[in-house]
């Protein structure tokens, strides 16, 4: 049947325009929920090198630690649990397992401990969770989640003893696991890496200037002028360097930058890459609209922010799963004047963005 | 959903929800050859795309209209954007494509995604 050829599965990009001054922007809240992210790419447009407060925003993301052969149990030490999970954010995420086929465990700064499972694993387990909501027809996949902040959790509780002899004794799971901690950092985190293999993972940082880049024009609070999937393409052009300088004729490639545009003598592109911690990107969004701040210039920044593919939740503690790209991410355009453009975009596996 | 501005709010909060609204997919992929000297330029390789589209679709496949928006001869490596009612016979004839002047090869599909910028990081290879 060629209608079945044409069809592809599901992704959904959700746009918000509004204002960092308006009542309702909740931008903050929707930064803070996109739990794990792997990398961050900022736009900035004429600009040769980071204002310095900047720079220093984008080099001081929080660095992440890595253990490897983490037995999951050990995330229900009590020591853990009271330095870290009690006290703070703390950010876990199984590292190299893939979601489509592994186990793959996050740990949520709410204390949420989430645990996608295959069914052989989930049953071996005998803790109550629930279908995938993603291949609800095989039910091969279940997701366990428990709130470690729970009364029925606290050490030495029946929920917490089913869990503990769970991972103990009849799955005995482990797996290498990147953990991050806000604000305690690698001293929250102290008791556990002791006693454990374990590498301090820092973020990367990159910057490239490229120059003579078309641009779609004009980016301003009524922005912008071209539809959001053609702006996210632009801009998906900018970051992958994929050239658009080619004709509606060319004979490898027809991409060309939207209409209306102006060409940018330069701009320059940075990128984070690691762990990175929703308090740090929104650390760095304040850092932006304080460069403006003083300062009548118009202009503009693109922020992206990738979510890992094999994470087992995207925003908040909603399902994720990996289909064919896995892709959660946000792309933030934000203007001099306050006024900003936030497209959060996912494929087939994912709930609604908040 | 509009609010009026006023004072205190200097804009509108307006949010627009699309679904499957993506025009195009995009694919990243590695071309295996057989033999570690066969170099192939971009020309070549959108050529050996479109014969397997026209081997497997024919005189109409091989006129369903892919870009070949970046390529890496050194590594092989390039990505592909295609509309997405033709992804899966772009797809599918990556998949069945088994040999480049008489040698031996296979496309793999590394990442794949309505959206190019998902294309420019990948946290498998973190």
């Amino acid at each position: 049947n060629m209608e079945n050829l044409q069809q592809t599965s599901r992704n959904l990009l959700v746009c918000d325009q509004s204002s960092l001054r308006h009542r309702k922007c909740r931008l903050s809240q929707q930064v803070q929920q996109h739990h794990f992210n792997h990398q961050v790419s900022l736009l900035l447009p004429e600009c040769g090198s980071a204002p310095p407060p900047l720079d220093a925003a984008l080099r001081s993301f929080s660095s992440s630690y890595l253990l490897r052969k983490l037995p999951l149990h050990e995330l229900l030490d009590t020591h853990f649990l009271q330095d870290a999970v009690y006290q703070g954010s703390v950010y876990g995420l199984s590292y190299r397992s893939r979601i489509d086929e592994d186990t793959c465990v996050a740990l949520l700064p709410s204390g949420q401990l989430v645990l996608s499972l295959d069914k052989d694993v989930y049953e071996r387990l005998g803790v109550e969770g629930k279908p995938s909501r993603f291949n609800q027809r095989a039910n091969s996949r279940y997701v366990v989640t428990v709130n470690l902040t729970d009364s029925s959790m606290a050490p030495g509780g029946r929920g917490y003893q089913r869990l503990l002899t769970g991972l103990k004794s009849r799955v005995q799971l482990q797996t290498d696991f990147l953990l991050s901690h806000h604000p305690g950092g690698g001293e929250a985190l102290k008791a556990l890496l002791s006693r454990y293999d374990w590498t301090e993972h820092r973020p990367q940082v990159s910057s490239r200037l490229l120059t003579n880049l078309p641009c779609p024009t004009p980016l301003t609070s009524d922005l912008p002028s071209c539809d959001p999937h053609s702006f996210l393409e632009w801009l998906g052009a900018v970051e992958a360097e994929v050239s658009c300088d080619n004709e509606s004729t060319s004979f490898l490639s027809t991409l060309v930058c939207p209409e209306p545009r102006a060409v940018l003598s330069r701009a320059l592109r940075v990128r984070v890459s690691g762990l990175l911690l929703p308090q740090d990107v929104y650390r760095l969004i304040e850092e932006l609209r304080r460069c403006w701040d003083g300062r009548g210039t118009a202009s503009w920044a693109a922020l992206t922010v990738q979510g890992f593919a094999d994470s087992p939740v995207s925003w908040g503690s909603r399902e994720h799963g990996f289909l064919k790209g896995g892709e959660n991410f946000y792309s933030l355009l934000l203007c001099s004047d306050h006024s900003y453009w936030l497209c959060m975009g996912t494929g087939a596996h994912d709930g609604c963005p908040p | 959903m509009r609010a009026v501005g006023g004072e205190q709010e200097p804009a509108a909060f307006e949010r627009t929800v699309l679904r499957n609204a993506s025009p195009y997919h995009y694919l990243k992929v590695y071309l295996q050859l057989e033999s570690a000297t066969t170099r192939l330029c971009a020309v070549e390789l959108k050529q050996l795309i479109v014969s397997g589209l026209s081997s497997l679709f024919g005189e109409v496949g091989a006129a369903l209209p892919f870009d070949l928006l970046k390529y890496d001869e050194e590594a092989l490596t390039g990505i592909l954007r295609v509309h997405s009612r033709g992804l899966v016979k772009l797809w599918s004839s990556l998949t069945l494509l088994g040999s480049y002047q008489n040698e031996a090869c296979a496309f793999r599909v590394l990442q794949v995604s309505p959206f190019l910028l998902a294309l420019s990081g990948n946290s498998r290879d973190l």
